[in-house]
């Protein structure tokens, strides 16, 4: 593989003879230096938790934003550059708003999603006029949100492809973490239980010691739509986890 | 200002002056009430222009979809293109979304589609009846330049003004005393309906010929045909 690949690296446009396009699969690495998140379907509700990388004891680390509100109805977890996904979030927010606004009513996860892929594979779309991305977006993102009352859960990567999970784990510890979600994963569990299952999770992959400020946690569910857990929750359920 | 009127010898006799006159009027009307579980919407076939009639047979109703019908009247070839923009909108939110636009999304677009045009308005008076996500009668009026009301009856076009004081009386049941405020059954609507345009085509002369009733319940969308005066 090292050996054909060369020189077919370079350009985002050229695809390699073996028909692969080394910049997106790149990206797709770049995600595994991220930090972990976690999405987990319940028929109650979507939990999202997510590890933050607290790198200095001096960092405010309420300011590492991870799980971010795209729609009352659509919440998003995002792993790998953190810029790229800011980009990529700002455009899940307008769509929604759009369509809010064009159709009155709250726009699907899979049209979310869609919106969003659209734009991360526009990155050699230089077509319509002013600068284009020269290069893939090394996010993925998690959204999950709720469509006519039932929860659903999705999972974007850098090549753009969306596809609809039950749980799902990317970033750095996402093989271990997603292994862990299989094994673990029952469809009837309630949203306590995935809350549990998710920090349980991050708990076994993370490398420093699973606390409060080092995660953040988020849950949606038909009846309160988006809600993050105030830190004094989160307490609550790693205390549990360590009983 | 440099305008014509500053140079007098160009005015000279046999100029011609070309006004635009862009809109025309070709009159019908619609009518429209939602029941609890059904919506029925009717609209004239009359098509005219002053004193003439371009045909009697022109359904003025637009299936949009299988809970959805849009009745337009006004500037004939406003209606034409704007029912066309907005089944090309439906297709391309079908295919976008993978699911029919549902009756309040199409109300909203509607709004949209023609306050777009703010300052060169469709010259059309659209109401929109429907069935609404729970499976409830609904209808939508509108404004040219799209403000958008919903209303549980409502008459436009050439005879709304006529029309819209009937259904006020009948199934508002405005101005009666000691009535109790039942359910339209559906049988009780589509009459109403009927009566209003025989009462509408004695006074308004664009308005005639035949009514086109649409009801729309969640079995599907049944026509019906009645016959109006034709002079």
């Amino acid at each position: 593989m090292f050996l054909t690949r060369s020189e077919y690296d370079r350009g985002v446009n050229t695809f390699s003879p073996e028909g692969r396009l080394f910049q997106v699969e790149y990206a797709i690495e770049a995600i595994k230096l991220g930090s972990t998140a976690i999405g987990i379907r319940t028929p109650g509700g979507v939990v999202l938790a997510v590890e933050k990388r607290i790198t200095s004891p001096l960092m405010e680390p309420t300011t590492v934003e991870k799980i971010v509100e795209v729609d009352r109805h659509i919440g998003c977890a995002t792993s790998g550059l953190m810029a790229d996904a800011r980009t990529l979030i700002d455009r899940a927010r307008v769509e929604c708003q759009n369509h809010w606004f064009n159709y009155n009513e709250p726009m699907s996860i899979e049209s979310c999603a869609q919106a969003v892929s659209s734009l991360a594979i526009g990155f050699s779309d230089s077509s319509d006029g002013g600068s284009a991305m020269s290069r893939p977006f090394g996010v993925a993102i998690l959204f999950a949100g709720i469509e006519n009352g039932a929860p659903e859960l999705w999972h974007m990567d850098p090549s753009g492809t969306y596809m609809k999970f039950l749980a799902k784990a990317i970033g750095s510890g996402s093989e271990g973490a997603q292994q862990n979600l299989q094994d673990n994963y029952s469809p009837d569990m309630t949203v306590d239980d995935a809350v549990e299952l998710a920090l349980n999770t991050l708990k076994q992959v993370m490398e420093e010691k699973l606390n409060s400020t080092n995660v953040e946690v988020m849950k949606i569910t038909p009846e309160k739509l988006f809600e993050m857990y105030p830190k004094t929750e989160v307490e609550a359920v790693i205390s549990k986890l360590q009983q | 200002m440099i305008s014509a009127e500053n140079f007098p010898e160009y005015n000279v006799p046999g100029v011609v002056k070309h006004d635009f006159h862009p809109y025309e009027s070709n009159g019908g009307s619609v009518v429209a009430i939602a029941g609890d579980d059904y919506a029925v919407i009717a609209a004239d076939t009359r098509l005219s222009s002053g004193y003439s009639i371009h045909t009697r047979k022109q359904n003025k109703l637009f299936k949009l979809s299988g809970t959805t019908v849009l009745g337009s009247t006004g500037c004939w070839c406003d209606t034409l293109a704007l029912t066309s923009l907005i089944s090309a909108r439906m297709k391309m939110y079908h295919y976008l979304h993978q699911k029919v636009m549902p009756t309040n999304a199409i109300s909203q677009m509607l709004s949209i589609i023609m306050y777009h045009k703010r300052f060169f308005p469709y010259y059309v008076s659209n109401i929109l009846a429907g069935l609404d996500a729970d499976g409830k009668g609904v209808v939508y009026s509108y404004d040219p330049i799209g403000h958008c009301e919903l209303a549980s009856y409502r008459a436009g076009g050439s005879a709304g003004a006529l029309l819209q004081p009937v259904l006020d009386n009948q199934i508002g049941l405005k101005n009666q005393e000691n009535v109790a405020k039942d359910p339209i059954p559906k049988e009780k609507a589509i009459s109403v309906i009927v009566d209003t345009f025989i009462s509408a085509a004695e006074r308004d002369i664009y308005t005639g010929d035949g009514v086109i009733i649409n009801v729309i319940t969640k079995d599907g969308i049944e026509t019906r045909n009645v016959s109006l005066r034709k002079d």
